[in-house]
């Protein structure tokens, strides 16, 4: 806390409030346009923030991360399209608002309550990150080898659908950053053609398994009869909402501490932290029956648990490189182009970029707020933007931010055949999120695995070096506890499907 | 649910494949983690098999892939992308948005609607310049035209 207040000042240059600000807008209306999803976004907003000082870029992606998940209950409202996953709880009684001609109310009911889940996020975050980072200090390659495991073992929780889709995808991952020189013995693996020799680089991945895929689904033909509901501005509402909304103490406590649990859950997500939340809300609401009709108590719920997400996701991917969802993977991806790599290091050596970027981001809840609350009433205008031209810019940008990074045409040609593969993936059911993680984890997989060989060769010998020490032994029954309880997950939607079956 | 049954048995072939590739790498050591990759994705892969036969047949969800669109979509990129070297990067990006949104596009090709296209990418093309090459001064392949 204290170095939280040290850099504190360090966050007010002109630039990186410039930058703040403009990240902000941006992050709102891309999380407001249908069919951007702000993982895509923050996924090609990546290579731009890497000709950027590391503060300013940092600043940027965290503004982006904030306001496009804020951003995504603008269409989840009027349109009845969640912007984002995370904003799937908040369409099921901010729309039918939105119907009864109370859009403005939703909209701001949504800022507000995100800025009060953002910040209890953020204060957590700042609280536990730092004593966290302590305790990883004591790492050594066997206990970051388990941490690498436990990240692959939360894969499933990524994917939406079958887990062993998930699971295979981060598998497939997993073996695409075994391809090129291996890191250690600096023996050639997979090099099947010259485009690879360098192995995969993070950028054209995540670009590539982001965007691409999006870039075809936006070419498929759509639903014409979707339209977006009137927007009625109305006078001097906007002192009246907030009284109205801070009234709902218990909606606002129960989606901050809800959505910050599920936030430091690596691979839960805001999806998950929102439904949850509204769904507890809802069962201790008197009554119940009013929810799913524009009870706004839900609205309130569901914005402000999947923004207190945001805060907590960033813990286990600060210390331990192991993101909270997939937007925060990305994240990962900026901050290792930066030269930040998760670990005690962030907030010794980096500490000051590290702070600035923490400070950063609670400004941006501040900025997602006000400037939510102000473009509510434009954000009418930014649904009719047409699919087609949006798949045409963001290939292009995708094409442009693949180069840029290394100014690499290898880079391109692999990004572009990753997300093709991607697009026909998801077609039967894989997502893309499970398959960056395994890209990202496999190197930290890899490189301690083999260190710790070497070490235990002239040491202990394997199994004493691997599977003693009580650290090795928390994250080792923690990666048994998240496998057993993705099986028990499969167990019960097996047997949902098979009664549906039956019926 | 006969999706699900052709997706394992490629993931399955696919296993078997690059686990008969990994004797072409020299070292052991570098071997063993790919190897264990490998095997775990082989047994996920008849896992889901296994999965996907024991599920009594529920309703196929989901709308059949838009084939053709998809394959115009990704031939258009793969012109563009063999041509960015040559003509340049904002030739090519400029003519890449305007035919795919003349192709796309919902309504025929009228002058206006060329012409509409036209200022579209070229002020898109614009903003990416003055954002990339004026502020952040990145170099891009600049090839015969610009």
């Amino acid at each position: 806390m204290e170095e939280f207040i040290q850099y504190l000042p360090n966050a007010f240059t002109w630039i990186n409030l410039l930058t703040l600000v403009l990240g902000v807008i941006g992050g709102l209306i891309l999380g407001a346009t249908p069919g951007l999803s702000p993982t895509m976004a923050v996924a090609l907003l990546v290579p731009f923030t890497f000709h950027m000082s590391s503060t300013t870029g940092l600043t940027l992606l965290g503004a982006v991360y904030t306001a496009t998940v804020a951003g995504g209950a603008i269409s989840a409202i009027l349109i009845n399209i969640p912007g984002a996953p995370a904003n799937i709880a908040t369409l099921l009684d901010g729309h039918p608002m939105a119907k009864q001609g109370k859009s403005q109310t939703a909209l701001y009911l949504c800022f507000i309550s995100s800025l009060v889940g953002g910040l209890f996020g953020m204060l957590l975050m700042i609280l536990f990150t730092p004593p966290l980072a302590k305790i990883a200090l004591k790492f050594g390659a066997s206990e970051l080898f388990w941490v690498a495991i436990f990240g692959i073992t939360v894969m499933a929780g990524l994917s939406s659908g079958s887990i062993f889709k998930g699971l295979i995808g981060g598998m497939f991952g997993l073996l695409i950053s075994t391809i090129g020189y291996s890191p250690i013995l600096g023996t050639p693996r997979f090099v099947w053609h010259d485009v690879l020799t360098g192995g995969v680089a993070i950028i054209p991945a995540l670009i590539g398994l982001f965007a691409i895929p999006q870039v075809f689904s936006l070419l498929e033909p759509v639903d014409e009869r979707i339209k977006p509901v009137e927007f009625q501005p109305e006078k001097g509402i906007l002192f009246k909402t907030i009284k109205e909304n801070l009234k709902m103490v218990k909606a606002l406590t129960i989606g901050s501490i809800t959505g910050s649990i599920i936030g430091v859950i690596p691979g839960a997500g805001g999806q998950v932290a929102g439904l949850i939340s509204y769904d507890q809300v809802r069962k201790m609401s008197p009554d119940p029956d009013s929810f799913g009709k524009g009870n706004p108590q839900g609205v309130v719920a569901a914005e402000s648990a999947n923004n207190a997400m945001v805060g907590p996701s960033l813990i286990p991917l600060l210390t331990l490189s192991v993101p909270g969802s997939p937007t925060a993977a990305v994240l990962l991806g900026g901050l290792l182009i930066h030269g930040l790599f998760p670990g005690p290091d962030l907030f010794t050596t980096h500490a000051e970029v590290t702070y600035t970027f923490i400070v950063t981001l609670v400004l941006a809840q501040v900025a997602m707020c006000v400037f939510g609350l102000i473009l509510s009433r434009f954000s009418y205008s930014v649904m009719r933007v047409p699919n087609v031209e949006m798949a045409a810019i963001v290939t292009v940008l995708a094409v442009y931010g693949t180069y840029s990074v290394q100014n690499c045409y290898e880079d391109v040609i692999v990004m572009y055949a990753l997300g093709t593969l991607m697009y026909l993936g998801r077609q039967v059911g894989f997502s893309p999120a499970p398959v960056v993680l395994g890209i990202i984890l496999g190197v930290i997989a890899e490189d301690n695995y083999l260190k710790g060989r070497m070490i235990a060769e002239t040491d202990v010998g394997i199994f004493n070096y691997f599977f003693t020490g009580s650290i090795n032994i928390i994250i080792i029954s923690l990666c048994v506890i998240s496998v057993v309880y993705s099986v028990y997950g499969e167990i019960r939607s097996y047997r949902r499907t098979s009664l549906k079956g039956e019926e | 649910m006969k999706k699900d049954v052709m997706v394992s048995i490629i993931c399955i072939a696919t296993s078997i494949f690059l686990y008969y590739t990994l004797g072409w790498i020299d070292d052991e050591r570098a071997r063993s983690f790919p190897r264990v990759v490998i095997i775990i994705m082989g047994i996920l892969s008849f896992m889901l098999l296994l999965q996907t036969m024991a599920v009594k047949k529920t309703k196929e969800k989901g709308k059949p892939l838009p084939w053709k669109r998809f394959l115009i979509m990704f031939v258009l990129v793969l012109v563009y992308l063999y041509f960015m070297e040559t003509i340049g990067f904002y030739t090519s990006a400029f003519l890449f948005i305007v035919v795919v949104t003349l192709l796309f596009g919902q309504s025929g090709f009228s002058p206006v609607r060329i012409l509409s296209r036209t200022v579209i990418s070229a002020v898109f093309t614009g903003v990416i310049f003055v954002l990339f090459n004026v502020l952040l001064k990145v170099q891009t392949p600049t090839g015969l035209f610009f």
